[in-house]
């Protein structure tokens, strides 16, 4: 004899980070499945593109992922860049690779923390967030902003990097390396953490690729794909790093992936500060009087590696000052799909797991 | 056996693949048995007509390939069946464009609410037309052109 519950999880409830709707289909206490609506934060930034300069697009592009603005400038920027043929000068290259390591950084901070909280656990959330502020200090220096940054522009950088932003990422790289091992003791030392994500929220190999996962979830399922190793834009090529891959499938996995991709972050933004020639930071051709005026003809797609995946970004220009189609494929949007499929059959308390591990975030989900 | 109409390159250095529209599911098929995964759908107004354009990705040999599709009468065959990830992309053209997804087997909005009117992303949609939004108590959402319905 089953009886047979409707659970309604959000929109607005800390478990959801973010705006979704989950109506779960529950027998008992085991998840039969799931109903996500999503589109609360919608504002169509794809329309909203169509109706701009190319320029002026960075800002509406910052706020779709917005905890990792960085990445999301930077595809877009890659992909105007090659639809106009601008050459981008080598220092502006190893300047916006520092920002999207940062970045990618910062964005993890909120992402693992948000676990701990999920699992209980509510000092690692304040030793995070602790980072993240750091790191947001250095945008600021940067750029003039915390979040929504606006740091890249067509062809280059807005501000070059100055003693004092070198000397203030230098000393935050010196303390992360030794703060992030013990954020991740704080996690590993909890026996309630690993009971709460070994073997829960099981994603197999062939499920993840046909549903078009990608980031950090493909490759805690088996597969090292990373767009930075495998087609590398700026200067990925010219760095070391490793690609971590997990083979447990579960939420651990997807955890320790994602911590040992913060140590990769690390390595490569040391290696970056020691290579940063000096020169110009923005190409001549789009300084700030000629900005508007700068028009693209053409289909291009091109894909950066952001916090949750492989973010893409389409765009047909008919030879105007302004875009006529901009499309992104956004990763979160894929992953975010998945989550009926792992969490079927698993505990209600599980999905709450599932669904922080997957790291969503709403305003890339909805655009 | 399907036929391409034509092959070119893009700016990104992507090999482009023009179909008629009939040959869709044939050529995706072919390419599913090759292990090519999809990543986008985008469905580009051209007024007269529709572009959709797919692109797949092969894992192994790290291989993107874009394949073009025109329509004008708004209806494109669905790969559904062929990929899941089609479920959620095709759902949001379907949404935003308005391109009619033949056999797909939930095509309904995902990101606006389900009564909506017009698909924003056409060069024809009225933006100065406001749509007010209102949730009744069973969190149904609704939607109405005058502002004081349903509050």
């Amino acid at each position: 004899m089953s009886h047979w519950i409707e659970l309604n999880i959000g929109p607005v409830h800390p478990a959801t980070h973010g705006i979704y709707r989950f109506r779960v289909k529950l027998n008992e206490e085991t998840v039969e499945d799931v109903d996500i609506t999503i589109g609360y934060l919608h504002r169509n930034a794809e329309k909203i593109c169509e109706l701009n300069y190319f320029v002026n697009n960075t800002i509406y592009f910052d706020r779709m992922d917005y905890i990792d603005a960085m990445n999301m400038e930077l595809g877009y920027l890659r992909a105007v860049e090659t639809l106009m043929d601008m050459e981008v000068p080598e220092r502006a290259q190893w300047i916006r690779m520092i920002m999207a390591e940062l970045s990618r950084i910062a964005a993890r901070m909120v992402g693992i923390g948000a676990l701990g909280l999920d699992v209980g656990m509510l000092t690692p959330f304040f030793h995070t967030f602790h980072e993240r502020e750091k790191i947001q200090n250095i945008f600021v220096e940067a750029s003039g902003g915390r979040q929504e940054v606006n740091y890249m522009s067509i062809g280059g950088v807005y501000q070059d990097f100055n003693d004092t932003i070198i000397n203030e990422i230098k000393e935050f790289i010196a303390g992360f390396k030794g703060k992030l091992e013990e954020i991740v003791k704080m996690f590993t030392d909890s026996e309630i953490f690993w009971q709460r994500n070994v073997g829960t929220g099981v994603l197999e190999p062939d499920i993840a690729l046909d549903y078009g996962v990608t980031g950090p979830m493909l490759r805690a399922s088996g597969i090292p794909y990373d767009v930075r190793k495998d087609s590398p834009y700026l200067y990925y090529d010219k760095v070391n790093f490793d690609v971590p891959i997990a083979k447990s499938k579960d939420n651990m996995g997807r955890f320790l992936v994602k911590v040992e991709e913060l140590r990769q972050s690390v390595r490569i933004i040391e290696q970056c500060l020691a290579k940063l020639p000096e020169g110009p930071y923005f190409n001549p051709k789009a300084k700030k009087s000629a900005m508007l005026l700068l028009k693209g003809q053409g289909d291009v797609f091109t894909r950066v590696e952001s916090e949750s995946g492989e973010f893409g970004v389409f765009i047909r220009g008919d030879g105007n000052v302004k875009p006529y189609r901009v499309h992104a494929r956004s990763p979160s949007f894929k992953n975010l799909a998945v989550v009926p499929i792992m969490a079927k059959g698993s505990l209600i308390a599980d999905l709450i797991i599932t669904i922080a591990s997957v790291d969503a975030v709403a305003g890339e989900v909805d655009r | 056996m399907y036929k391409i109409l034509s092959e070119e390159t893009d700016k990104s250095g992507m090999k482009v693949l023009n179909i008629d529209k009939s040959d869709l599911v044939e050529l995706m098929e072919d390419y599913k048995n090759r292990r090519y995964y999809l990543s986008s759908i985008t469905g580009v107004d051209m007024k007269d007509h529709i572009d959709v354009i797919y692109h797949i990705h092969n894992f192994d040999k790290n291989d993107y390939l874009c394949v073009k599709v025109s329509t004008s009468d708004e209806k494109v065959p669905s790969i559904t069946k062929l990929w899941k990830a089609a479920i959620v992309d095709e759902r949001e053209q379907y949404d935003l464009m308005g391109i009619v997804f033949e056999g797909h087997e939930n095509l309904r909005r995902i990101l606006l609410p389900d009564e909506w009117v017009g698909h924003p992303l056409r060069k024809d949609y009225d933006l100065n037309k406001v749509q007010y939004i209102s949730m009744d108590r069973d969190g149904n959402e609704h939607v109405s052109f005058d502002d004081k319905e349903g509050w």
